[in-house]
């Protein structure tokens, strides 16, 4: 990297130590997770797959592990869903009482979730859906919707509304506008929503430990319920497993963009060219 | 006017040859308050070109959409023909419809984007190949199939929209201003392009437009809109010659307008008194309304000797700009300003400003018109 501009090395300067504050403190967990010790300590005392091979052999941890995935495989499938439907559904609509429909799909993203978990326990008793990942998924799924929601909307905004209706006047149905125009042009918010509807159902702690059962425990419940009393390193194993999922999730994200892009730039060039 | 009426027959494919006839009956677009269009009437003939021409607001693209189907209109019918199609969602008009930008899908190849119409209709995979590529060829677009939308330039991309209107043998072909986007040189092209494709393809047309050149150059028919009301409509000469409203003769291009009285209608011809100009002979289709004026078209004022015979007045320069094919002088006489606009190929001895001189025009190129504005 040759940087001239005085002012680039400046920002460069500013830079650096704001992103290593923002990223040490979860990279930590790491070479934690690979310490060859018994007890979580830092720095570590030397590197070993110990903790590693101890984090899947427990049966405690790797159940744990399942009912986070079944949670967020709940959350994408059902957040994808809700969340694309209902920002095609709105895309270019007014109707009265519309910003209370959007207000409505965004909510679960500024109430407490704790005050959530309180609601969707008391609901899940009450109806007797209890004891398994299933209400769990359902809750999260219930805060993986507006991110969706909110992905798919962004990318629907660069839809020309005369692609809807050329599809229609060659003679599409309401089925084959949506695969033939709406998919292909929503599939970047569709993917980062689905990316993000993960991320939030393997973090969420609160809402899982509200409805944790015996069978449906997810891996920040185990954290949390491990780390007052039983602090081993496998607590790092899965921290460093959480890190490396989020961060895959990224790097997958970044890829889709940049080969999108890749195969897309001309096109809004060529259209303000024309206009 | 009842969905049995359209039945099975009116869908793509399944019923008669289309002939391609549009007809609105007594139409009306209503949004709350505001009226778009108002019982409008309008046909157009199988193979006829019709174009819609208004400035914007004049409810013409709304009028189209409502033929498309994608705007439902308050009041009225719209008949395909002759069948209603008020019920018919727009995928089962059967009308080829270009944009103004196009609309092309961006992630299909323009092969792709031809197809579309035909892989809605479940037309096996070789035809509609087959097909697609004629159509593509028929625009001079042969080679081009496999490009992507972005990688065609605009006159490109405006024929690949033209070829996938035009695939499925629609019943009639509605373009909602296609050329806007176009620069100057290759706009003239592509009118005359689709020209020839109409005729040679024997499809009505209903093209909306508010650039006065594009109606006068494809035209058969110029319907002339203003607040969602037809003003005028006739042949592209026509309606430009003879105009039935001070609005319309500015609308479709530079004129003079003299307001005057009328002192004798007779059928075609009347007399009017044009003030300071004196008494002269104009063409009269019989418009009525509180106050005339008589249009005169720029190129049809001429210079003249006094003594030649008809119409004409004394007339003195005021400037002359030369435009490239045309010089146009500003003068004035009897207390008007006129322009008059002569070939530069015509043009005369130089004559300079001040200049006394006389001016004539032929009787039946002077329009007695009603004022409006």
């Amino acid at each position: 990297m040759k940087t001239t501009n005085p002012q680039h090395r400046l920002l460069a300067l500013l830079s650096i130590p704001a992103f290593l504050f923002l990223v040490i403190p979860t990279a930590i967990v790491v070479p934690v997770a690979l310490n060859d010790s018994r007890y979580i300590t830092f720095p570590p005392e030397g590197i070993s797959f110990a903790a590693v091979a101890g984090f899947f052999a427990d049966r405690a941890w790797t159940s744990a592990l399942t009912a986070s995935l079944q949670s967020a495989a709940i959350a994408v499938v059902i957040g994808v869903l809700l969340g694309a439907t209902a920002a095609i559904g709105l895309h270019g609509r007014k109707f009265p009482g519309q910003p209370a429909v959007v207000g409505l799909i965004l909510a679960p993203m500024i109430v407490p979730t704790v005050v959530l978990a309180l609601a969707f326990y008391q609901f899940f008793i009450s109806i007797g859906m209890v004891g398994s990942i299933v209400p769990i998924g359902l809750a999260h799924a219930v805060i993986a919707t507006p991110y969706v929601y909110l992905t798919t909307r962004a990318s629907l905004a660069g839809l020309n509304p005369a692609l809807v209706r050329s599809a229609q006047s060659l003679g599409a149905g309401p089925l084959s506008v949506l695969r033939h125009v709406y998919l292909p042009i929503i599939l970047p918010g569709l993917i980062s929503g689905a990316l993000f509807a993960f991320s939030v159902s393997i973090d969420e702690t609160v809402m899982s430990l509200f409805m944790q059962s015996p069978g449906a425990t997810t891996l920040p419940v185990k954290m949390f319920t491990d780390i007052q009393f039983n602090l081993t390193p496998k607590i790092a194993v899965s921290s460093a497993l959480l890190v490396s999922v989020a961060t895959i999730g990224l790097l997958l994200q970044v890829l889709f963009v940049l080969k999108r892009r890749s195969s897309t730039r001309m096109l809004p060039l060529a259209v303000s060219a024309q206009t | 006017m009842t969905a049995s009426v359209i039945s099975a027959e009116s869908i793509p494919g399944t019923g008669r040859a289309a002939q391609g006839a549009i007809e609105l009956r007594q139409v009306s677009k209503h949004y709350g308050d505001v009226v778009a269009v108002d019982e409008l009437d309008l046909t157009v003939q199988p193979g006829e070109f019709v174009t819609l021409l208004g400035p914007s607001g004049s409810g013409k693209t709304t009028t189209m959409m409502m033929v498309a189907g994608f705007e439902e209109h308050t009041a009225g019918t719209v008949l395909i023909d002759g069948r209603p199609v008020d019920s018919l969602p727009p995928r089962d008009r059967n009308l080829g419809v270009v944009f103004q930008n196009y609309a092309l899908f961006p992630h299909m190849s323009a092969l792709e984007n031809v197809e579309f119409a035909l892989r809605m209709r479940k037309v096996p995979r070789a035809e509609r190949r087959q097909r697609a590529e004629e159509a593509l060829g028929r625009v001079g677009l042969g080679k081009m199939g496999g490009r992507k939308p972005r990688q065609l330039s605009g006159g490109q991309q405006q024929r690949v929209a033209l070829a996938r209107a035009l695939v499925f043998n629609p019943a009639a072909l509605l373009l909602d201003e296609p050329m806007a986007a176009l620069d100057k040189r290759l706009r003239e092209q592509m009118q005359e392009e689709i020209k020839t494709l109409q005729k040679s393809l024997g499809i009505s047309v209903l093209f909306v437009t508010h650039d006065q050149d594009e109606a006068m150059a494809m035209s058969d028919r110029i319907v002339v809109m203003r607040d969602g009301k037809i003003v005028q409509s006739g042949p592209p000469e026509e309606v430009y010659n003879h105009p039935m409203t001070d609005w319309v003769a500015s609308f479709l291009g530079d004129t003079n307008l003299i307001p005057c009285t009328i002192v004798e209608r007779n059928g075609e011809e009347a007399v009017v008194d044009l003030g300071g100009l004196g008494l002269a002979k104009v063409r009269d289709r019989g418009a009525s309304g509180e106050s005339y004026a008589v249009s005169i078209r720029p190129e049809h004022l001429k210079f003249r000797t006094r003594a030649s015979a008809g119409n004409g007045c004394a007339a003195t320069l005021v400037s002359s700009t030369n435009l490239g094919a045309t010089v146009r002088h500003r003068l004035t006489a009897g207390g008007h300003e006129l322009q008059l606009r002569e070939l530069s190929s015509d043009r005369g001895t130089r004559i300079l400003p001040d200049e006394e001189l006389w001016v004539g025009w032929d009787a039946d190129k002077a329009q007695l018109l009603v004022l409006e504005s």
